[in-house]
């Protein structure tokens, strides 16, 4: 205790970025013990329009349910790339995965294609914060990695993807209410 | 036989009579005692000693060309013998050379280089594993291995460079960690967060240097002084952001902060406060006339109140530094 009243602006020098990352860790991972998402989510991967020219069909929701809609390609006989397929996928938000699922199964399920669930959870980009010390540089956007963000809480996507994870090819198509 | 007191007393009369410096008084204590003083980083650097250090910035930086150029040619093993073989060699001659005296200088440019050249070894021993290197995950891994060893090497060897090398370290280890803790999913703006960091990292090297002031690390008080009231008051200036995106609460509280620097410099004695306080006093005046008073005022007259105002600042700053901080 004398050592410490002795040495006290060496201890206080010490302790503060001590705090200041225990302040971090404590508001990155108590939040997530207390509040938890509890809607699932349904999304498409492949189903982007310009890197899969021809697949011909897209997905949306009208009316609460999801429906398949036909495109119609322009005939083209000097560009003919090949087919691809979208995939649909459920995202079970309390055991962190997604599984796939068939069209059939996906057109009975209750969707809300409002962009926050209803407890206030949406999902989002990484962001990107680069740099070797001393030189940091932030504000980027990590198009690779998808998070369920809300109430101060932000829990990384372990998404399945149909093809690369290149930034288009995941389309978030609604809560599973 | 004269007791303590009648020599403290006497010791106080010398020093009111200004017969006796405090340098003075702290060789006798520290000859008497048996301390021996570190002489890296205490006495002022001559021609040789800075020949030393940049010799030692020369060696790293050939090191880190050879590895550039020759990146995909070389094997593993002649990459890691290059660089983390060379650091630890280093690290050996320097502790070689601090054991004489005469060669003690030369040694602490041997310790630089090691200090410079082991992190690329690190470097390339993760990238070699697999591990993405630049991630913040093996920057911390990295930075957090270099602190053990330069905190164990001041434990054990008592020398102010490794002082010096465990804070920078741990400063690059406090910054990474908090980067890999917070992820990508993060709630906190990059830039502010880094920031607050900035802020922090400030704080911790004003109180260190305060906290050293007094001991056998005294010589690094200059250094954390300067670049601590720097971090800080740069941090706090750009946490007040601006219009219209401004934090008023940084806003209102900087003057204070910068006030506060100026007072202390009288205090501590410290140059650094005074010449970084008065000139992000100015930066102050500056960015508040152009950020409130250029429109209602009109720019031109925005302008004059400013610069009469940082003439005022540059003679108060000029008077403090007559009165109370010429040697």
């Amino acid at each position: 205790m004398e050592i410490i009243k002795k040495n006290i602006t060496l201890v206080l020098g010490i302790s503060i970025p001590i705090l200041m990352i225990l302040f971090v860790a404590g508001s990155i991972y108590l939040p997530g013990l207390f509040i938890k998402p509890h809607f699932n989510f349904l999304y498409v991967s492949g189903d982007d329009y310009y890197y899969n020219y021809n697949n011909g069909q897209q997905y949306s929701v009208q009316n609460d349910r999801l429906v398949k809609n036909e495109i119609k390609q322009p005939e083209n006989v000097n560009y003919n790339p090949p087919r691809g397929e979208s995939k649909l996928y459920l995202y079970d938000v309390t055991k962190n995965e997604s599984k796939e699922i068939s069209f059939v199964d996906a057109q009975n399920l209750n969707l809300d294609s409002g962009v926050k669930s209803p407890d206030d959870f949406e999902v989002v980009y990484g962001s990107r914060d680069d740099g070797f010390f001393p030189f940091f540089w932030g504000g980027g956007t990590d198009y690779n990695a998808r998070y369920l963000k809300g109430h101060n809480v932000s829990k990384k996507l372990n998404l399945q993807l149909n093809g690369s994870s290149y930034y288009n090819n995941f389309r978030f198509l609604g809560w599973i209410k | 036989m004269t007791t303590k007191e009648e020599v403290l007393q006497y010791i106080k009369t010398l020093a009111e009579q200004k017969v006796l410096t405090r340098e003075e008084l702290d060789m006798a204590y520290d000859g008497g005692s048996g301390i021996k003083t570190d002489v890296v980083l205490t006495k002022k650097l001559g021609i040789s000693e800075i020949l030393y250090y940049i010799g030692g910035a020369i060696v790293f930086l050939g090191i880190a060309i050879l590895l550039y150029q020759n990146w995909s040619t070389l094997g593993f093993g002649t990459k890691v013998l290059a660089t983390l073989g060379a650091g630890v060699a280093a690290y050996f001659v320097g502790l070689l050379f601090s054991r004489d005296e005469r060669t003690e200088t030369a040694g602490s440019a041997f310790y630089l280089i090691s200090a410079l050249v082991i992190p690329m070894g690190l470097y390339v021993v993760f990238d070699n594993a697999g591990f993405d290197a630049s991630s913040y995950g093996s920057q911390s891994l990295i930075s957090g291995i270099l602190f053990g060893m330069y905190l164990l090497s001041y434990v054990v060897l008592r020398k102010n460079v490794f002082t010096l090398f465990s804070i920078l370290f741990g400063t690059w280890l406090f910054f990474s960690l908090t980067s890999f803790m917070i992820g990508g999913g993060a709630y906190f703006d990059s830039w502010k967060f880094y920031e607050y960091r900035v802020l922090v990292a400030g704080i911790t090297y004003i109180l260190l240097g305060y906290a050293f002031s007094k001991s056998e690390r005294a010589p690094l008080q200059g250094f954390l002084y300067g670049f601590g009231i720097l971090g800080f008051l740069g941090a706090a200036l750009a946490l007040g952001g601006w219009k219209p995106n401004q934090n008023v609460f940084w806003e209102l509280i900087y003057p204070g902060l910068v006030f506060g620097a100026l007072f202390l410099s009288v205090h501590i004695k410290s140059k650094a406060f005074l010449t970084w306080g008065t000139l992000f006093l100015m930066a102050y005046i500056l960015k508040i006339t152009s950020e409130y008073f250029s429109s209602g005022l009109g720019w031109p007259l925005a302008l004059v109140i400013a610069g009469l105002a940082m003439i005022g600042v540059g003679y108060m700053s000029l008077s403090l530094k007559k009165k109370y901080l010429s040697a």
